[in-house]
């Protein structure tokens, strides 16, 4: 049977009722399948995981840049299949996520809609209740934001709307789980006596598919609906709209720019707070691991056993625990800015930069993170709501020189080239651009077309206090989804290169990858690596921390590439403290400085394709991506050296 | 005047949107329709205009905004 991963439909069929179109796993629980139906920023996924919980289901839509999410909600003996429907302010096809959205809702694969709205702006966020009326589907309204509004001093009359609207209205804070059970009763109520928009506008909507003038008669007349809807059922505090305080200097100022990137950093600071106990928790596993190994071998087990267990079972563990502390930091710390309202501003500020690529402002974020570590941006990726936005935010990210790197980087161009360093460094930082620019202009047009490409259209969400509870619990679900996923990749690469540089002699000369390295030499020269810095650019896409410890231990044998990997992620692998000089003597500048480029610009490291593989869960694209990377270090590799054996 | 030559802090009345069918859908969406009353909040040069109009802040990109017709209100 298929996996969850792999399952990337909408799941009408799950219940047995709907005609089966594509092959999904069976859901026999569901009683219905609920569709989720909200504009971006509506707190509309924050419901859905909190109802949902860890019961989720996450993939692509088939054929479709666009993900998919569903989960099973258990409401007494019921149990519903909730389909959260990307992001879209009406049932029209504005774009990939909207089409995905309008095709489904009007298809008929729901029983019930859960129809958003935000009770701080209802007479704009009732827009997509009024395109959705009109179906013949059973109907939900949830007004989200209550505190919001409330705050705001404005109030709502839900029953009356419920009155008006024939449909069950309910009040909702999203992340306030004791409100959960009004939604049941809802859905169950709209179910069993099939209520559906009493009164829907009258529009004629086949016209509106075709004629200009259509469209903009038909928005007319369902704003005209709405405020019919609304007379006396809302009162407004009636102060003039101003920007905050806040906003003047974070949207407002020249500075905006400088202060979005600070937030970020900060951020980015903050999310340590949670990840180093986690992070260390993962190093101890690692040093535990290599003790296990220790003592193996003392009973007299084979060196190869305790030197499997610490290379791959400890290590992968502890990669995989290093992440989750990254993911729930990054998670946790970001949920907070998504939930207060300030992303929306991130992709404001940023939107016209971003825009050139066919980004979000909000990618910007995950950007600066991957300079600090590519496994944190990437997990960072997940604030941009649209999923083709969302890889090609990651294709491009990946081109970024992690913190790793200047461990590794700094060290070889101060060995060769002495005062020309900072030169290797400024052409690192040009090669970053030129490669984003590339994987931007290869994946850029299949992951996000040109067509739906368009300027900005976005609400701006009024600012409001989160709720910790809810942010906390979603982040450690994530975490524990995440290390589910990122896990097996993780040890699938350990146990490739585990097995490429275990020597059973302890020699170098033993292991596989030195007489793979030796007989594909003549191979890698002409990309200007040779035998020992093939096996560090090899080695490095385990751990990047790796590939001094491997290059020490090949030029001055001061240990294996397998222990140098095995102890990287404790710092506990033997750097030569000359290890430059050694190198200096033994290859020449042009082969160092097309390792340097190689080596930076390869696939980050493995920790960073699991990350990618679990954030956009797609193993097409993550391959994909992997196989630009290699090719490009490879070429880069080549054009460097022969490059600068012209000059040296 | 359209919307991106528009005063922050003044109020407008949408007189006309222009562009294909799919535009003015988009636009029509989040509430801009022909006759309803916005404030403009925002407008600096190299960033989307942020209005506000049926209770809701707003970001427009700037060359759509040209596309939108307004009048002082």
């Amino acid at each position: 049977m298929m996996g969850c991963e792999a399952c990337s439909a909408p799941c009408k069929e799950a219940t047995g009722q709907g005609s089966r179109t594509t092959s999904t796993p069976k859901r026999p629980t569901a009683d219905a399948v609920v569709a989720l139906i909200g504009q971006p920023n509506s707190g509309k996924s924050t419901l859905f995981n909190g109802l949902t919980g860890a019961r989720q289901h996450v993939g692509n839509w088939p054929g479709k840049t666009v993900e998919f999410k569903s989960g099973i909600y258990r409401f007494g003996k019921k149990s519903f299949e909730i389909v959260d429907l990307p992001g879209s302010y009406a049932l029209a096809p504005n774009s990939a996520e909207e089409e995905v959205t309008c095709t489904y809702a009007t298809s008929g694969a729901a029983d019930v809609a859960l129809i958003f709205a935000d009770a701080s702006q209802l007479e704009r966020s009732l827009y997509m209740l009024a395109s959705f009326a009109g179906t013949d589907c059973p109907t939900v309204l949830i007004v989200n934001m209550m505190d919001v509004a409330q705050r705001q001093g404005k109030t709502v009359d839900c029953s009356l709307l419920e009155q008006r609207l024939g449909i069950p209205v309910v009040p909702m804070v999203a992340s306030d789980r004791s409100r959960y059970d009004t939604v049941g009763e809802a859905i169950e109520k709209a179910l069993n006596q099939h209520l559906i928009v009493r009164n829907p506008p009258a529009v004629d909507r086949e016209a509106e598919e075709t004629q200009p003038e259509a469209v903009q008669q038909n928005a007319t007349v369902r704003f005209r609906w709405i405020e019919h809807l609304l007379e006396g059922a809302v009162t407004e505090s009636s102060s003039a709209p101003r920007l905050s305080k806040f906003d003047r200097i974070a949207i407002g100022s020249k500075l905006s720019k400088p202060f979005t990137i600070l937030m970020i950093l900060v951020g980015f600071l903050l999310a340590f707070v949670p990840a180093m106990p986690v992070m260390a928790i993962g190093g101890a596993v690692s040093s535990l691991g290599q003790e296990v190994a220790i003592l193996l071998t003392g009973t007299g087990a084979p060196d190869a056993v305790g030197s499997f267990l610490s290379g791959v079972v400890f290590n992968s563990l502890c990669f995989g625990i290093m992440m989750v502390g990254y993911v729930l930091g990054i998670n946790l710390v970001f949920g907070i800015y998504e939930e207060v309202g300030y992303m929306a501003r991130i992709s404001y500020v940023f939107d016209n930069t971003m825009a050139r690529f066919g980004l979000q402002g909000k990618s910007v974020m995950p950007f600066l993170m991957c300079l600090g570590c590519t496994m944190g941006g990437v997990s960072g990726s997940r604030v941009v709501d649209s999923w083709g936005q969302r890889m090609l935010t990651v294709a491009m990210a990946w081109a970024i020189p992690c913190a790793s790197t200047w461990g590794v980087v700094p060290v070889l161009a101060v060995a060769f080239f002495g005062w020309g360093a900072p030169l290797v460094v400024v052409a690192i930082f040009a090669v970053t651009l030129l490669l984003m620019w590339i994987a931007g202009k290869v994946f850029g047009p299949r992951l996000v077309p040109a067509d739906a490409r368009k300027g900005l259209v976005m609400e701006m969400p009024p600012y409001h206090k989160p709720r910790l509870g809810g942010i906390v619990r979603t982040a450690c679900l994530k975490s524990w989804q995440m290390f589910k996923r990122a896990i097996k990749v993780v040890a699938v690469f350990a146990f490739v290169i585990w097995l490429l540089t275990y020597s059973p002699t302890g020699g170098v000369e033993g292991s596989l990858l030195y007489a793979i390295g030796k007989a594909i030499e003549p191979i890698t020269l002409f990309f200007g690596l040779t035998w020992q810095t093939f096996t560090a650019w090899l080695c490095a896409l385990v751990i990047k921390e790796s590939a001094l410890g491997v290059l020490s231990g090949l030029f001055a044998g001061t240990g294996t590439a397998n222990a140098a990997v095995i102890g990287a992620a404790t710092g506990t692998a033997v750097v030569a403290g000359n290890i430059g000089e050694l190198m200096a003597q033994a290859i020449s500048a042009p082969a160092a400085l097309a390792f340097i480029f190689a080596f930076t610009f390869n696939v980050p490291c493995s920790a960073s394709v699991s990350a990618t593989y679990a954030e956009v869960h797609s193993m097409k694209w993550t391959v994909a991506i992997i196989a630009f990377y290699i090719v490009a270090s490879l070429l880069l590799g080549c054009v460097v050296y022969h490059v600068a054996l012209l000059f040296f | 005047m359209t919307l991106s030559d528009t005063q922050p802090d003044h109020d407008y009345i949408v007189v006309s949107v222009k562009g294909d069918r799919r535009f003015l859908s988009r636009i029509a969406s989040v509430g801009l329709t022909p006759g309803c009353k916005i404030t403009v909040l925002q407008n600096l040069k190299r960033r989307p205009v942020l209005v506000y109009t049926r209770n809701t802040q707003l970001a427009l990109d700037r060359d759509d905004c040209a596309a939108i017709q307004v009048e002082v209100a």
